[in-house]
């Protein structure tokens, strides 16, 4: 690392000017204002990110029951409702929504911290490294994944460890993860082929530019976009994910609300109660058609021209 | 191309015989385990666990429960009194041998309950797809040739929200809409069915009593999988039509709906196909919440029933199952690239 | 060829596939009756029954199958009372169906069979087939275990229609051995001994000698019975056909009893039967008591350990502390709010016929109270962060906190969950923390070798509903209480609690004298009561909807409702 010291400026310089991919650039942004979708559903996301944030300063308490008031419909008190123990079903939510977009960073950062290193290490270095961790990723592909999320989620609802109590929001999380990282692989090391040899990464090695640095500096922030927009969707595919767990009864464990389990709760209410169900639901709904519109604006604003991405497809 | 062929479909047993370790230790290892699971009983009486363990080979340690369930015992003397001595020869024939085991739950042999669901989801499954394709193909070469237009707009709109919405709340709400509240005005009667394949007691086969209970699960399934491909259709499509050979065939003074015919339409459905061979297992694994709503008899159900109750062989072989099916179908998806595009050639 | 053509040569080549795909499904309709006369009655469940054996599974749908088409030696009423179905009579000490040897305590019991009780291809059920059963149970290879059926020396043939049971010593439950809702009389001449009598084919395809026989089974989607017409009650069944769908959805199986689509849904929860009650053409009909009781099992051991003497419950060790939580339990609102009513206060295993102790008073509600004897036992909160600490408890160590896990199983549903987290709440109220669990029932019930949560003592407090089937409690006392179940996997007593006086007045039950037999329980109770190893709290009634049109449905104590099928009718 010392000796590229004398040639800071250059490098930067280079990786700038001469990046022919898809970084984080001024236009990124312009083209994304552009797209309105993704401006809605930023306003969406943000504002259901924000409720949720704000969750504690609701009046109620999530937890709490209050037998007089079991099951009531909507009310200036009570904006959603109240649940089957008397419980402000708004409150609940938004406490649910915690734990829900928690299960979805959760799925996304592991997604991230095993494919990307994955991906950028068989990208960069090929050779037996790559055929070996693709051949560990084509190994994880292969597998019928919501069959085997589905049988783990089922196994682990009775295991009792520190961290992975019963399907926790981490055990659940981490399922859902490390099922979901092989796109995020592929997809790094796709563009680590395209730019590993391309005329500034060669520079900067002639230059003694360590491989640690060259990957962390100059090629992954110059694939960064692809993977934006992936992590965007990834966080859409755990919420829904998580609900479809909960409504087989794998998902987060009551009385930890999420919108999954609050609104396969609510299943047998619907009939009777319908706001029980609808809220949850709509939440769902909501969260993952913002995500989407959020990660289609993205994936415009970064590859303007190129409309397609096949992520790890023959080439 | 057969050698290439031929090295993946190598390539493929060494992958089927790691993921059928992995699994089986996966789900052998669980917790809870299948003596547990018995049923709702409030427990197994400890005189039944010991004959349970035997009966199901579950005393045996974990490898040489894989390598019984992989070549069979039927060639070593086992213990089946629980008297501590090998007096006969076992019965099981091993997964090599085509011998899956017996269902712990009904005590069937697998292949046979898997018999039994397998065409029930195909049959619901390739409609399902089919029904997607053939409306996502239209939609989305429309949405395309008429980019930005209201049409456009709309189905983009309508695709979003047709993937954001879960399938088993979707399913519900039909089944409430159709089945709860609506009446048929003539026959006081629920307006749709509320499941199953068919009426039950009708004589033969009806076309539209088949279609009458198809609706529901179909529309259901199928609306994650229009939106899906409407889109990437859609993309696929306007990826062709800003290419340029399609303006020098235009400048050519082609035709616009000759060009987008014979150039832009095959070329735009190439990854679409390829698509549809990597989403073939799905016709093979079922959806898992269309055959619980819609009490439909189907490989999904087995299979969650089998996790509910810790049922390790059905689960077992529809893992494997799965697996095969996903890996045979990439092959056949990079094959059919290859035979679709003549572009593409394989080393 | 253009690449076009090979497009559209593929897609027409997909469409044929998927349409032959498509028309594999075979056409599984039957040939034979038509069940959807309007004397056929349709009945939904969940799931399919693994077989008709509910010896080997247990699932509850077995059982529901099973007495459509089986008979048994005997069999259980809705209150609980045995009445004969193979058997002419019921063997008593009074009509010398069953004596005792006073020297060495074996007892002999002598039954005789009806003589007109035929299997559905005319073969006529005798002693052959009751020790054909008998032995392919005990088969060591294939076999499986009944209650009490270590008790049985032998049982003898004395001829066609008669035949001796000889136990080692005196077996209380001996009317319902071969009887009840589990264990039914299998045709010697049908079924192969060698398949086992675990696995074996006519568990899947019985040969009927009960009021239907199976015409057909469609796994997964529906099974057919039709009318046995060699069943031997003349002018049984009234009903022609009996069609068990398989509805995995609890809303749609209540919504298709609303339409008319179905006659009977089992196994109604409360909130069901609530919604139910206002709709005109579907009715409830409730068992008279439930063999299930609510309860709070103590674990009196430190959790994670077996042995209440080397490891005690820092906490629940203290049997004041068991009190006062028993104290601190609204049972009458969580019957009201979480069960709809539909449930009644129970305190004491003995509540229901033949054996009702009512020397034991009905424990008061009383926080103030349970407080007192939480600050008696040395439980007070002194930093004021709300959970009470020990101080001088004697059971735990100076400021160590009154802080527990609170399990239950999820397999029960929403009332059993509300009633934990309520629970859990009130309990907080005053100063003892719950941290509330749910699991499957099948982890907490477990054998301690496979991680059983109950059996390897893993928990402080768990709730669920248990209770004896039938009539006689003595082998259930036996297992739940005894010292000798206080051991993991020797039996269920979970809190690992250990009386001499009850091992003692358990001992006195084993008798044949039911005036003595009732004194004893009654000790038991009041013990039971003292000392609190489990907090009893109510019961459930078993709840069955079904359509007004069907009538003579009546829900029993033992969960199975086909129990009496063969004399339902339609209106």
């Amino acid at each position: 690392m010392d000796d590229i010291t004398g040639l800071p400026l250059e490098e930067d310089d280079l990786s700038v000017k001469e990046s022919p991919f898809s970084g984080v650039t001024r236009g990124t942004w312009r083209r994304f204002r552009k797209h309105p979708g993704a401006i809605i559903g930023s306003g969406i996301f943000l504002i259901l990110v924000l409720l949720v944030v704000l969750a504690p300063l609701s009046p109620y308490d999530p937890e709490a029951s209050d037998m007089s008031i079991r099951n009531q419909a909507l009310s200036f008190s009570h904006i959603m409702g109240t649940d089957s123990l008397g419980r402000d079903l708004f409150t609940r939510i938004l406490f649910g929504g915690r734990i829900s977009l928690t299960v979805g960073l959760i799925v996304v950062s592991i997604s991230l911290l095993v494919g990307v290193p994955v991906g950028a290490l068989a990208g960069y270095y090929g050779g037996w490294l790559d055929a070996l961790l693709m051949r560990i990723t084509d190994t994880f592909l292969s597998l019928p994944s919501f069959l085997v999320l589905i049988f783990l989620s089922a196994m682990l609802r009775e295991v009792e460890l520190p961290l992975f109590q019963r399907n926790s929001v981490l055990t659940i999380g981490l399922v859902i993860g490390i099922l979901s990282w092989m796109t995020f692989a592929r997809l790094v090391r796709a563009s680590f082929l395209t730019l590993r040899d391309i005329d500034f990464v060669s520079a900067i090695r002639a230059l003694g530019g360590s491989d640690f640095r060259i990957i962390i500096k100059h090629i992954l922030p110059n694939s960064i976009g692809p993977i934006i927009v992936e992590a965007t969707l990834e966080l859409g595919y755990a919420i829904i994910e998580e609900s479809g767990l909960s409504f087989l009864g794998f998902g987060i464990q009551p009385p930890t609300p999420s919108w999954g389990n609050l609104l396969s709760n609510a299943q047998a209410h619907f009939t009777t109660y319908p706001w029980l169900a609808i809220f949850p639901g709509l939440m769902i709904f909501l969260s993952i058609i913002s995500v989407n519109y959020i990660g289609d604006g993205l994936r415009d604003a970064f590859d303007p021209y190129k409309v397609l991405n096949k992520v790890g497809e023959v080439t | 191309m057969t050698y290439y062929i031929l090295r993946r479909l190598i390539q493929t047993v060494g992958l089927l015989f790691l993921l059928s370790m992995i699994l089986f230790a996966l789900v052998n290892l669980s917790p809870g385990g299948p003596l547990a699971g018995q049923g709702q009983s409030r427990h197994v009486q400890p005189e039944k666990v010991e004959l349970l363990k035997r009966q199901f080979g579950l005393d045996q340690p974990l490898p040489v429960q894989y390598a019984i369930w992989l070549i069979g015992n039927d060639w070593m003397k086992v213990d089946v009194d629980g008297d501590g001595v090998k007096e006969s020869n076992g019965t099981r024939q091993g997964i090599l041998r085509g011998d899956f085991g017996f269902s712990f739950r009904t005590r069937k042999p697998v292949l046979e309950e898997i018999g039994e669901r397998l065409p029930n989801t195909i049959y619901l499954m390739s409609i399902t797809m089919l029904t997607a394709i053939l409306l996502a193909i239209p939609i989305g070469i429309l949405s395309a040739v008429r980019q930005y237009s209201k049409f456009d707009i709309t189905v983009t709109t309508f695709s979003f929200a047709g993937q954001a919405i879960p399938e088993f709340w979707l399913g519900l709400i039909l089944i409430l809409v159709f089945y709860a509240w609506l009446k048929n005005p003539f026959t006081g009667e629920a307006l749709m069915p509320s499941g199953g394949i068919t009426t039950l007691g009708l004589q033969g086969f009806n076309l539209g009593d088949r279609i009458w209970h198809l609706a529901l699960p179909v529309l259901t399934g199928a609306l994650g999988w229009i939106s899906w491909y409407s889109r990437f259709m859609r993309s696929s499509m306007l990826e062709v039509i800003h290419k340029d050979y399609l303006r020098t065939a235009r400048a050519k003074g082609l035709p616009r709906w000759m060009v987008l015919y014979k150039h832009g339409l095959s070329n735009a459905l190439i990854p679409l196909i390829t698509l549809l061979a990597l989403d073939l297992p799905y016709i093979f694994s079922g959806a898992i919440f269309v055959e619980y709503l819609f009490a439909w008899p189907g490989m999904g159900r087995l299979y969650y029933q089998a996790a509910e109750q810790r049922d390790y062989p059905v689960l077992m072989t529809v893992l494997i199952i799965g697996a095969t099916v996903i890996i045979f179908s990439n092959l056949l998806a990079d094959i059919l690239y290859a035979y679709l595009d003549p572009r593409v050639r394989y080393e | 060829m253009s690449a076009t053509k090979r497009i559209f040569i593929f897609l027409a080549v997909a469409v044929i596939l998927t349409s032959s795909l498509a028309a594999c499904q075979q056409n599984t309709q039957p040939a034979g009756s038509d069940p959807a006369t309007n004397n056929s009655i349709t009945i939904v469940i969940p799931e399919d029954p693994p077989s008709f054996n509910p010896v080997i599974t247990d699932t509850g749908y077995d059982s529901l199958v099973m007495e459509l088409t089986m008979l048994g030696l005997t069999d259980i009423d809705q209150n609980g009372n045995v009445f004969t179905e193979i058997a002419a009579e019921l063997p008593t000490t009074e009509n010398g169906g069953v004596v005792q040897d006073e020297t060495t305590g074996a007892m002999t019991v002598t039954w005789k069979m009806r003589e007109d009780v035929q299997w559905s291809d005319g073969v006529p059920v005798t002693a052959d087939d009751v020790i054909f059963t008998y032995n392919a149970i005990l088969d060591p290879n294939q076999g499986s275990w009944i209650p009490g059926i270590d008790y049985i020396d032998s049982i003898e043939k004395i001829d066609d229609h008669t035949f001796i049971i000889k136990y080692s010593s005196v077996y209380p439950g001996y009317l319902t051995q071969f009887g009840g809702e589990q264990v039914v009389i299998w045709p010697a001449h049908y079924c192969d001994a060698s398949q086992g009598f675990s696995a074996w084919d006519c568990a899947r395809q019985p040969l009927s000698n009960g009021p239907f026989k199976l015409e057909e089974w469609v796994n997964g989607d529906h099974m057919t019975f039709v009318k046995n017409e060699n069943y031997f009650e003349t002018g049984k069944p009234a009903i022609d056909s009996v069609i068990v769908q398989i509805v995995p959805d609890q809303a749609v199986r209540k919504t298709m009893l609303i339409n008319g689509d179905a006659d009977l849904d089992m196994w109604s929860t409360e909130q069901m039967i609530d919604e139910l009650k206002d709709v005109p053409n579907v009715e409830v009909s409730m068992s008279p008591d439930n063999r299930w009781v609510m309860r709070i099992f103590f674990n009196l051991a430190a959790k994670g350990t077996t042995n209440p003497i080397a490891t005690p419950h820092p906490i629940l060790s203290n049997v004041k502390v068991r009190q006062a939580i028993r104290m601190a339990i609204d049972v009458d609102t969580i019957a009201k709010e979480f069960f709809y009513g539909y449930a009644k206060p129970a305190w004491t295993e003995f509540f229901r016929p033949p054996y009702v102790c009512e020397n034991v008073a009905r424990p008061s509600f009383d926080l103030e109270g349970a407080k007192a004897l939480l600050e008696e036992a040395g439980w007070t909160d002194q930093d004021g962060d709300g959970v009470r600490e020990c101080h001088d408890c004697r059971t735990a160590e100076e400021g160590y906190p009154m802080e527990m896990e609170f399990i239950t199983y999820s397999d029960y549903g929403e009332p059993l969950e509300l009633t934990q987290q309520f629970v859990a709440e009130k309990l907080g109220g005053i100063g003892i923390k719950l941290n509330i669990t749910v699991v499957e029932g099948s982890v907490l019930w477990a054998a301690s070798t496979d991680g059983g949560i109950e059996q390897s003592g893993n928990f402080d407090m768990d709730i669920w509903d248990d209770g004896y089937a039938g009539i006689d409690p003595t082998d259930y006392l036996q297992s739940y209480y005894s010292t000798d179940a206080a051991t993991p996997d020797n039996g269920y007593n979970y809190g690992r609690w250990s009386n001499e006086e009850f091992d003692s007045l358990l001992e006195e039950a084993y008798t044949l004298d039911e005036t003595a037999r009732l004194e004893t329980f009654c000790k038991m109770a009041t013990v039971l009561d003292e000392q609190v190893p489990e907090a009893l709290l109510f019961t459930a009634s078993n709840a069955d909807a079904h359509s007004s049109r069907l009538q003579g449905v009546q829900s029993s104590t033992n969960d199975i409702v086909t129990w009496n099928a063969a004399n339902w009718t339609l209106k």
